[in-house]
């Protein structure tokens, strides 16, 4: 497998949103996610996954809490709050929209 | 809601940031345990697992670090950080330290105290309520007396007429207020009090003086305009200095003093920060009503209701929404209105001069500005001076610096190869230049205060009065702020170059070994500086150089009088009352009594003695030619004249060309004489010879007022125009009067009130004050002596100025060139250690010790000439700076530029001299085995 596709800038946001916002999950866990949702294609590097996580916890659109995981050891959980739903209500809309629009373009020419 | 929420997590990590940076810590590790655990169930070792999961993860101090920027707080903790290891690795160092904190303390505390003074003396509000709204009349100071219906270029004095024109007239203005615009001593005694009169300065002021300033008094009251109604009781206000002087004595408001023997109450004190409406070394002591100058026809205020003689300042505060252009257009109407209301009394040169005669409004929070007009050159020229040394300080501190740097290579090479950021390196280089310079300036406010107070002590030694200067050497608000921001802008630039340089390392370095590594990198920029240094050290010396000649000149110049054993007593008869015929005797008595004293050759008595800082002036009619036309009161034809007794010429040592010298013939009766100097000579009789001629004054309506008896050598009597030829001058007659033709009257009778007396002592002898004292004491106990000094004193005080910025700036130079001595050391010494092999080798294949040394001191000199070449021109551009500034002084003195040159190359030597030493002793076989 060569270099993982990267991220268009400000999707990552997205897909932590989304990742989580079923149920809450560790930082490990959100990367395997996104890897195995997205047929490996996607690979979140860890330098760009947890100041990711910090600045969305800053901006309170996540909110974490240490909990136990399924091997009993301690994790830090990460969950959506009501403003961060909002939010991925709306990146979501946005990025139909843009790849939509991309979409388009490129079948058509 | 959600900002709240925000700062509230912000404000968590703040101040839970440890706990933070450990749940962040933790949150990695168990990523990282994940990543391991995985890859032992995919079945590899677990050594294998955990090196692999390492690897993938990347630069797990680098992720934490980059999450917590996140946070918002990095740059406070990271400053914290930098701060830490500033402080730490400063103290790893003491002597590098002390040295840059004592090298920036200089360089800081040198343009701190400089910026004292030049900021209490140019900058500086009056301290008075809203200053902002005060605007004085004149564009330009013009001191102090002025008479007739006209003033050249610009209204700028007016008399007590004009100023109730003015004050009556001009709605603008909220408070009109008028002053005396010179600041003459008054004979001060208080009543009942046993000891003699003391002389203290004193100023006229108007009723509304005080209010239109917005100061209320210390104690007591100040003056209102009640007081300053004709008629009105006596009343003075004091100075809180001179208060001080009596003890802070509650009595003496409400007590009498006699002010020139007339009786005043002192009603109250003005509050401390209270210096008059001018910035001067001698502010007033005593302020009094302007109509109470009627009580004393002697003082200017004497002439209070002369509509035609101009001798008072105006203030004003405008008012609420008023306009200044518009007060200063409407004035000038007021003006034309006040003098065609005059017309009748208007000379036919007044007339002619009518069209032409405006007035200007400008700002005046800052008072009147003699003390600044006077004072603005040097203090530029000194902050000029003082910026060169600090530009060398921050060049030396900046070589010191990249030594330093030189030596932490390896360290910050290994930061690099850790993956620290190079703005996080040149912040924390920075943040070093700071936490240095800061220290530099809090030490510098010490130097600072010190030198402020060693300048003011001898630009002042002694103020009239107790008033002392208005100047404060502590250091206020904007100097403190002043000193901070020069400390900042020191430490960027003095921090620049070397926290570049850590930039620069390359991380490969840390793994090699440091014998190799020192590279070329950093020879240039610390090459550069010296080059710098040295080329502001040759501007400063030869700055300072052309400022101690120009000085050495004036002082040394031909003065026309000895001042070699001539003793100035100089005493104020005007303030006792003597009849106007009473004083040939008294000045006889005096004369007579003094030459009592043993050791006393000679005494004679003149109005006013060379360079004592007054004289009398008028234009001259000539006998024989037409009179004087309009332009005859234009300073340019202005004659300066003294009155003189006899035994006058011989008493201050100035030679008689021709004729003879005032003498005891010249009496009340006998013909009017004149003694002329050679520049009345030439300027009017050409090569004639004027014995005998006769000339006159135009104000006493005569052409033959004077026979001429003697032509007087050209001496120096003006305290200003050094730099110009001596101007004509001549002398009078004490025991003879002048009257004006048409009325029979006195003209001047205050120019017999003979101020300065001139002791001469025999050759080895000495003559004290007490004995003076005594002698006069004996004449008559009421003459007050306002002083007793040297003529010697009195000459070398007019150079004050001029030698405290020669000397001042003599420092500087020298200071500089130490310092930039010790930059061009600093880098000889650290390439020859970098040559040491390559000297080595040259010596091994035969090179002379001798050889190896010049090889030393020719790169030196290689520096300093380019030094040399960059700093020429800018030197000659600082002389001829200095020239337009200063008189006497020669902008291009190629003996000074050569003596700067030899000193600077001299210290070159002595700086190259014990490196090229050291290159010469290097044994060839341990050069080689080091490396």
């Amino acid at each position: 497998m060569g270099k993982p596709s990267d991220l268009v800038q400000g999707t990552l946001d997205l897909l932590i949103l989304k990742t989580i916002s079923l149920e809450p999950k560790h930082g490990w866990a959100i990367a395997k996610r996104i890897q195995q949702i997205s047929g490996e294609v996607l690979q979140v590097q860890q330098g760009s996954l947890y100041p990711a996580l910090h600045r969305l916890e800053q901006k309170v659109w996540i909110k974490a809490k240490w909990a136990e995981t399924e091997t009993g050891r301690q994790a830090k959980f990460y969950s959506l709050t009501a403003a961060g739903r909002a939010q991925l209500e709306k990146e979501a809309a946005n990025w139909s929209r843009l790849s939509a629009a991309i979409n388009l373009v490129v079948e058509t020419t | 809601m959600l900002w709240i929420q925000r700062l509230w997590i912000k404000l968590q990590t703040l101040f839970r940031s440890e706990r933070a940076s450990q749940s962040l810590d933790d949150e990695l590790q168990f990523h990282l345990e994940q990543q391991i655990a995985e890859n032992v169930a995919a079945g590899m070792s677990k050594e294998e697992a955990r090196y692999a999961a390492m690897r993938l993860f990347g630069n797990h101090t680098m992720v934490a670090e980059n999450a917590r920027e996140t946070w918002g707080w990095i740059w406070l903790e990271q400053a914290g950080q930098d701060l830490r290891y500033a402080f730490r690795s400063l103290r790893k160092s003491p002597l590098f330290t002390a040295v840059a904190i004592l090298t920036l303390a200089l360089g800081i505390g040198a343009t701190t105290s400089i910026f004292t003074l030049f900021y209490d003396v140019l900058l500086k509000s009056l301290t008075v309520a809203n200053p902002g709204e005060l605007y004085r009349l004149g564009k330009e100071a013009r001191c102090c007396y002025w008479g007739g219906y006209s003033q050249e270029n610009e209204y700028s004095l007016v008399s007590y007429d004009l100023y109730k024109h003015f004050r009556d007239h001009t709605q603008g203005f909220a408070e009109l207020a008028a002053f005396q615009a010179s600041d003459p001593l008054f004979g001060v005694q208080r009543s009942g009090g046993t000891e003699s009169a003391q002389s203290y300065p004193g100023e006229f002021v108007s009723g509304n003086y005080f209010a239109m300033f917005g100061i209320s008094a210390y104690a007591g009251r100040l003056l209102t305009s009640t007081d300053d109604q004709p008629g009105a009781p006596a009343v003075a206000v004091m100075s809180y200095r001179l208060w001080q002087q009596y003890g802070s004595d509650p009595s003496i408001v409400g007590s009498v003093f006699h002010i020139d023997n007339t009786p005043f109450v002192i009603v109250g004190i003005t509050p401390p920060s209270f210096f008059g409406d001018t910035l001067r070394s001698d502010p007033p002591d005593f302020f009094m009503p302007l109509n109470s100058g009627t009580l004393m026809p002697q003082a200017d205020a004497g002439d209070l209701n002369q509509a035609d003689q101009y001798w008072l300042d105006l203030i004003g505060r405008i008012g609420p929404g008023a306009e200044s252009a518009a007060i200063e257009a409407q004035m000038r109407v007021e003006l034309k209105q006040w003098l065609r209301s005059h017309w009748s009394e208007m000379s036919a040169n007044d007339r002619a001069k009518f069209p032409e005669q405006t007035l200007f409004l400008r700002p005046g929070g800052s008072g009147i500005t003699s003390m600044r007009e006077e004072y603005e050159h040097w203090l530029q020229i000194l902050m000029m001076v003082s910026a060169f040394v600090l530009l060398i300080v921050c060049a030396n501190v900046a070589n010191l610096m990249l030594v330093r740097g030189m030596q932490r290579r390896r360290e910050i090479s290994v930061s690099v190869a850790l993956g620290a950021h190079a703005s996080r390196l040149v912040r924390q280089a920075l943040t070093e230049s700071i936490l240095l310079s800061v220290a530099g300036g809090v030490t510098a406010l010490v130097v600072a205060f010190a030198g402020t107070q060693l300048i003011l002590h001898f630009a002042f030694p002694s103020a009239r009065g107790v008033a002392g200067i208005p100047i404060n050497a502590s250091p206020s608000m904007p100097v403190l702020l002043f000193a901070f921001c020069v400390s900042l802008v020191a430490a960027v630039a003095f921090g620049v170059a070397p926290a570049w340089m850590a930039t620069r390392v390359d991380p490969i370095e840390a793994l090699r070994g440091m014998s190799r590594s020192t590279a070329r990198t950093g020879a240039l920029p610390r090459k550069m500086l010296v080059v710098f240094q040295a080329a502001l050290s040759l501007v400063l010396l030869v700055a300072s150089g052309l400022l101690t000649t120009a000085m050495h000149r004036l002082e040394n110049q031909r003065f026309g009088f000895l001042q070699e054993q001539r003793t100035i007593v100089r005493i104020d008869p005007g303030l006792v009352d003597y009849q106007p015929n009473q004083f040939t005797v008294l000045y006889d008595r005096i004369r007579a009594s003094l030459s009592t004293i043993p050791g006393v050759a000679a005494a004679a008595i003149c109005q006013y003695s060379p360079l004592s800082g007054n004289n009398w002036a008028s234009s001259v009619w000539l006998d024989g030619r037409p009179a004087p036309g309009p332009g005859a009161d234009k300073v340019e034809n202005m004659v300066y004249w003294d009155r003189v007794t006899s035994g006058y010429f011989s008493a201050i040592g100035t030679q008689i060309i021709e004729g003879r010298s005032i003498s005891e013939e010249d009496t009340a009766t006998s013909q009017h004489v004149a003694v002329i100097n050679e520049a009345f000579a030439k300027k009017y009789f050409n090569n004639a010879n004027p014995i005998g001629q006769y000339f006159g004054r135009p104000e006493l309506g005569s052409s033959r007022n004077y026979k001429i008896v003697g032509v007087a050598q050209d001496a120096r009597y003006l305290d200003f125009d050094f730099d110009k030829p001596i101007v004509p001058f001549f002398f009078l007659a004490e025991a003879q009067h002048d009257v004006v033709a048409k009325t029979g009257a006195d003209s001047n009778p205050g120019s017999h009130h003979l101020h300065d007396i001139v002791l001469v002592a025999q050759p080895g002898a000495t003559v004290s004050a007490a004995e003076i004292r005594q002698a006069i004491i004996a004449v008559d106990p009421r003459l007050p002596i306002e002083s007793i000094g040297t003529l010697g004193e009195q000459v070398s005080n007019q150079f004050r100025q001029q030698r405290l910025i020669a000397k001042l700036s003599s420092f500087f130079g020298v200071l500089s060139l130490v310092l930039a001595s010790i930059g061009l050391y600093g880098v000889t010494a650290y390439n020859v250690g970098r040559h040491t092999t390559e000297i080595g080798v040259r010596l091994a294949l035969g090179a002379t010790p001798a050889q190896a040394a010049a090889l030393v001191v020719r790169g030196a000199f290689a520096l300093v000439a380019i030094g040399l070449v960059v700093g020429f021109p800018l030197a000659l551009g600082v002389g001829q700076f200095l020239g337009s500034q200063l008189y006497g002084l020669n902008p291009y003195d190629p003996a000074t530029t050569l003596l700067a040159i030899l000193t600077l190359s001299f210290s070159t030597l002595v700086a190259a001299l014990v490196p090229a030493v050291r290159a010469s002793r290097i044994s060839p076989s341990e050069a080689l085995r080091a490396e």
